[in-house]
């Protein structure tokens, strides 16, 4: 549910956590991406730096330059002025991945947990197209990547995206690892709960893993332009395309990748109208599937 | 300039107040835990309160001076010596060129702080020197200190024979037990009365499992209010389980029933409640303390966590200088 | 002559992988303590005999320079 209010609260001395909702929809990570952008835009006062999460959004601000109760007032006082959500647009950039689904790196990942942790485990595309009463791992394919993802918030690791699907005929859920795993190739592509994300290096996880990319989302060494400002490749409000190709095209991106050759594929011109996006939705038949 | 000899367990470049700006890409500040030892010793050493300088972690590393300077030691007490004579904490100290500081086991405290006149020269990256080797980037090429590196340092004319006031250091406990201030919230809504009493009343026992990614504690089961367990189901099914959401730096992190202090280099979101938050000020008895002590939590208001802030920027400063 | 091995550092005694009577090699690992999730092996100075081990595995919140391990 979106709260009628937003809730303010405090974090320790320089930190406001402030809640849209307590549901994940798209909706409250709209409202909180809206906020961060207005509070930029504005330069309020006091404010250091905002991250946004699916529905909320933690402000670190400076107490010297402005009270806890001063920011909380400056912030509704802005949050009325931004009217209805829907007015929102917000520069997204779009991103194409090519992508091996069921890639033999992930399953080796998922065998090395079936032999050292958990016997039981099902091969997770199975696994998640069984959960979602879909026909198998090829209707997983056609219905994971039949979306664009929406970047609702980085973070849990430097450059790490949690991705919500934008067309609701895609929507899946799946639920972690218990225990998680202790490693998961760079690159993967997996869901937790009804989000997407990305591994930016290898590291342990308890997602649902089923696809890989080539392509760096991580650069610490900067050789790609798209991280002239970060080494990280996403902002909140991107979103990524992952379009199905083949092992042998996955290792020729790679090569391309290696040499420095690679051209990110990036869709730079685009807003996104919250408006337009709630009416097209309207449109859809939300039950049925790819 | 600095080269090192022995890296010690876990040395790293650190400045102050860290890397900022970049929460929203997952990037921690890092910095030093005791910002209030690191800061007088780069004053001791004229430099800028926050100037890089290194953080030592329990047990401190050798180095070389490759050319005359003044250092200042500060924080844990890792019984140092330079060619063999004792140094004194708290105090600027003239090094000759070719002369080796070697730090040891701390005995009181765990975090040693040493500024070098000038400061640590590393290249800056995203605008701070600060280390973050998880993730490789900072300080010296993104690592800890290894055997080998030569660390650069800017020049500078630090003046030996400073004194920091005995008042203005920290009080490092040796009792083996800290008092830490608290504020309530974001979450404290998700515990029930007789949990936070609890909270604020029991004994909580650093463990081992503690480092600058988070500090872990053991202590009694927390007991949660009607909204952690009744909450729609995306929320993940623990009473500790929330969507995921931002973490302020200095929460106190409820992973299942263990609370976890997020520290320098933590996690910036995930999805667990934050009842309780350790305010800016406090983190220096964190960084201070040893496995096995104990914290008793004490709960302050926002107003008064800021105003520790202010007044330990007033000591920070020349004024604390004899 | 007894050799002393004493803590490196302060923290918890993870390991103890000898008791009294063992003998014992020179860069044999006696003990492991863990700090800030590292372990941290402490390895016998010289060949010889433990004669006394005066910390448990598992005991919490030792020092740093506390005895260990006599090695005669």
């Amino acid at each position: 549910m979106t709260y009628d209010e937003p809730r303010y609260m405090p974090g320790g001395d320089r930190y406001m956590l402030i809640e849209f909702g307590n549901e994940m929809n798209l909706e409250l990570n709209f409202l909180a991406q809206g906020l961060a952008g207005a509070i930029a835009a504005q330069r309020v006062t006091g404010v250091v730096e905002t991250a946004p999460c699916f529905a909320s959004l933690l402000v670190h601000y400076e107490p010297e330059d402005i009270s806890f109760a001063d920011l909380k007032a400056e912030l509704a006082r802005l949050i009325a002025s931004l009217g209805p959500s829907d007015d929102i647009e917000l520069p997204s950039r779009l991103f194409y991945f090519p992508t091996v689904y069921c890639d033999p790196w992930t399953r080796a990942a998922i065998e090395d947990y079936t032999a050292k942790i958990n016997p039981e485990k099902e091969y997770d595309p199975a696994f998640v197209a069984r959960l979602n009463g879909l026909s198998g791992p090829e209707q997983l394919v056609r219905v994971h990547s039949g979306t664009e993802y929406w970047v609702a918030a980085l973070g849990f690791w430097p450059g790490l995206p949690f991705m919500m699907a934008l067309d609701p005929r895609c929507v899946i859920t799946a639920p972690k690892y218990n225990p998680p795993r202790t490693w998961t190739p760079q690159g993967t592509v997996g869901m937790g709960g009804a989000s997407t994300a990305i591994y930016p290096v290898a590291t342990p996880g308890g997602y649902q893993i089923f696809a890989r990319i080539p392509v760096p989302i991580w650069d610490p060494k900067q050789r790609f332009r798209e991280f002239k400002d970060s080494i990280c490749l996403f902002r909140p409000g991107d979103r990524v395309k992952f379009v199905p190709v083949s092992v042998a095209e996955f290792e020729d991106v790679e090569r391309q990748v290696a040499d420095g050759s690679y051209e990110y594929n990036v869709v730079g011109y685009q807003k996104f109208s919250v408006a337009h996006y709630k009416s097209w939705v309207a449109s859809l038949d939300r039950n049925k599937r790819f | 300039m600095i080269e090192v000899l022995k890296p010690g367990l876990e040395t790293s470049v650190q400045d102050f107040p860290g890397r900022i700006g970049y929460w929203n890409q997952g990037f921690p500040p890092s910095g030093p835990m005791d910002s209030w030892s690191f800061r007088l010793a780069n004053i001791l050493v004229g430099n800028a309160p926050g100037a890089a300088g290194l953080e030592a972690q329990y047990i401190g590393p050798t180095l070389r001076f490759q050319r005359d300077t003044v250092i200042a030691l500060t924080g844990a007490d890792m019984g140092a010596k330079l060619d063999h004579a004792p140094v004194p904490l708290w105090r600027s100290v003239a090094v000759r060129a070719g002369q080796v500081l070697t730090m040891g086991a701390a005995k009181i405290g765990t975090r040693g702080y040493l500024a070098v006149a000038g400061g640590i020269a590393t290249e800056p990256w995203l605008g701070s020197r600060s280390t973050f080797h998880q993730a490789g980037v900072g300080g010296m090429d993104g690592s800890a200190l290894k055997i080998g590196h030569v660390i650069p340092v800017a020049a500078g004319a630090g003046i030996a024979g400073r004194e920091v006031k005995h008042s203005a250091r920290p009080p490092i406990r040796t009792d083996r037990r800290w008092d830490v201030e608290v504020c309530a919230g974001p979450n404290d809504d998700w515990i029930d009365a007789a949990g936070q009493a609890r909270f604020l009343s029991a004994d909580w026992k650093l463990s081992a499992k503690s480092n600058r990614t988070g500090f872990r504690l053991d202590g009694p089961e927390w007991t949660f209010a009607e909204k952690a367990t009744n909450k729609p189901p995306e929320h993940g099914s623990l009473p500790s389980n929330i969507i995921d959401h931002g973490y302020p730096l200095g929460a106190i992190n409820l992973a299942g029933q263990t609370p976890i202090i997020l520290v320098n280099d933590g996690p910036s979101m995930g999805g667990f409640i934050n009842p309780y938050t350790v305010p800016s000020a406090v983190f220096w008895k964190l960084g201070q303390s040893k496995p096995g002590e104990i914290y008793n939590f004490r709960q302050i208001s926002v107003e008064d966590a800021q105003t520790m802030v202010r007044q330990r920027k007033a000591v920070c400063s020349e004024a604390s200088i004899l | 002559m007894a050799t002393e091995v004493r803590t490196q550092t302060a923290g918890n005694m993870w390991k103890v992988l000898v008791k009294p009577g063992d003998a014992v090699k020179a860069g044999e690992t006696l003990f492991v303590m863990e700090v800030m999730k590292m372990e941290v092996a402490h390895e016998a100075p010289a060949d010889g005999a433990v004669t006394a081990v005066h910390v448990a595995e598992g005991a919490e919140g030792l020092d740093a320079d506390q005895l260990v391990v006599e090695i005669g």
